[in-house]
C-alpha cells in the first residue's frame, strides 16, 4: 500500500467495519429475495398440482373414473371428495371408479381418507371401486392391518368393466374386419 | 306442531323432508313412520332428502334409527338425494348410515325399492 495519503489505523478499521456491514447487508438483502422467490414458487407450483391432480372423468354413462395421483392428504382429499361428489350429483352417476395408481404410498391416514371419500359416495348413491393397487401397496396395507372393505379390482380396465356389466352392458368385439379391428361396446339400452 | 306428511305410494311409504329438520321434527318423524309401516304394512320406505341443507350427528342418528326400526318391521329404507356437502358431514360425523340404501335420485329409489320386492316376490314364487 505505497500511497502518499496514509490512513491512520483508526480509519482503516472504520473503513473496514462499514465495508463489511455493507457486505453483510448485500448478501442479508441476496438471500431474503432468493427465499422469498423460492417460496412463492414452491406456493404456486402447490396451487397447480392441486388444481391438475383431481381430475373426474367421465368413462361411460353413469360411470366415473377418478385417477389419483400424488400422496393422499387431508387437504387434498376434501378436494377429490368434494370434487368427485358434485361430479356425481351433475351426471347421475351410478358408480365411481377411483384408480390409486399414481398414489405412492397408501398408509392408514391415506386409506382412511379413501375410506371416507367411498363413504361419502356412498350417502350420495353411487357405488365405488378401487383399482390399481400396487403389489408392495397390498402388503403394505395388510402389514398395517388396513381394510378397505370395498371391491378392489387389479387395474382399472377391470374396474371398468365390472362397471359396465353393473350397469347391464357387455363390450364384444366386432367381427373381424381387414384393417380395422375394433372392440365395440353395445348395451340393451342406451342413453 | 308442524309434522312432515307421509305419503304411501304402492306398498312403499314416501316421506319428502322439505324443511329444515329439528329435534323435536325428528322424533314426530320417526313415531309417525314407524305407526304408519305398521299400519299400512309397507314393505319400503323412501325419504327424500334432497332439500335437507343442514344435518347434524341427531338428524343422522334419526335416519339410521328409521332405518333399524324399519328393518325390524320389515321395511327397506331407501334414503335419496343426499347432497355432497350432507354426505361429507356425515361421513365426518362418522355416521356412514350402514344399514341405509342410498339412490341418488327418487326414480332410482323406487326403483330400487321396487327391485327388491320384485326380487322378493319372485323367491316367493320359487317357493310355492
Amino acid at each position: 500500500m505505497n500511497r502518499d495519503k496514509k490512513l491512520s489505523a483508526d480509519q482503516i478499521a472504520s473503513t473496514v467495519w462499514s465495508t463489511t456491514l455493507l457486505l453483510d447487508e448485500l448478501g442479508l438483502f441476496t438471500l431474503e429475495i432468493f427465499q422469498k422467490s423460492r417460496e412463492e414458487v414452491i406456493v404456486r407450483q402447490q396451487r397447480e398440482i392441486a388444481e391438475l391432480s383431481t381430475p373426474v372423468v367421465k368413462l361411460w354413462d353413469g360411470v366415473l373414473a377418478l385417477p389419483l395421483i400424488g400422496t393422499l392428504d387431508s387437504q387434498r382429499t376434501q378436494v377429490v371428495m368434494e370434487n368427485l361428489l358434485q361430479t356425481i350429483v351433475e351426471s347421475e352417476a351410478e358408480i365411481a371408479i377411483i384408480d390409486i395408481t399414481g398414489v405412492p404410498t397408501v398408509d392408514t391416514l391415506t386409506a382412511q381418507h379413501l375410506l371416507k371419500t367411498v363413504a361419502a359416495a356412498r350417502l350420495m348413491g353411487a357405488d365405488c371401486l378401487i383399482s390399481g393397487i400396487r403389489p408392495q401397496i397390498a402388503q403394505t396395507m395388510v402389514h398395517l392391518g388396513v381394510e378397505l372393505n370395498v371391491v378392489s379390482k387389479a387395474t382399472l380396465a377391470d374396474a371398468f368393466q365390472l362397471a359396465l356389466q353393473r350397469t347391464g352392458r357387455v363390450v364384444t368385439r366386432v367381427k373381424k374386419q381387414p384393417g380395422a379391428e375394433k372392440p365395440k361396446v353395445a348395451g340393451p339400452q342406451e342413453g | 306442531m308442524d309434522r312432515i306428511p307421509i305419503l304411501k305410494f304402492g306398498n312403499a311409504l314416501l316421506v319428502t323432508i322439505q324443511v329444515d329438520m329439528h329435534d323435536r321434527l325428528a322424533t314426530a318423524l320417526e313415531e309417525d313412520l314407524t305407526s304408519k309401516i305398521v299400519a299400512h304394512g309397507a314393505k319400503g320406505v323412501l325419504i327424500d332428502i334432497s332439500a335437507l341443507e343442514i344435518v347434524d350427528s341427531f338428524i343422522g342418528r334419526m335416519l339410521a334409527n328409521i332405518a333399524s326400526v324399519s328393518r325390524l318391521l320389515d321395511a327397506d329404507t331407501v334414503v335419496v338425494g343426499m347432497r355432497p356437502e350432507v354426505a361429507i358431514t356425515l361421513v365426518e360425523l362418522g355416521l356412514g348410515l350402514p344399514g341405509v340404501k342410498t339412490a341418488l335420485n327418487a326414480e332410482r329409489g323406487l326403483a330400487l325399492i321396487g327391485g327388491v320386492q320384485g326380487k322378493q316376490a319372485a323367491d316367493d314364487a320359487d317357493d310355492d
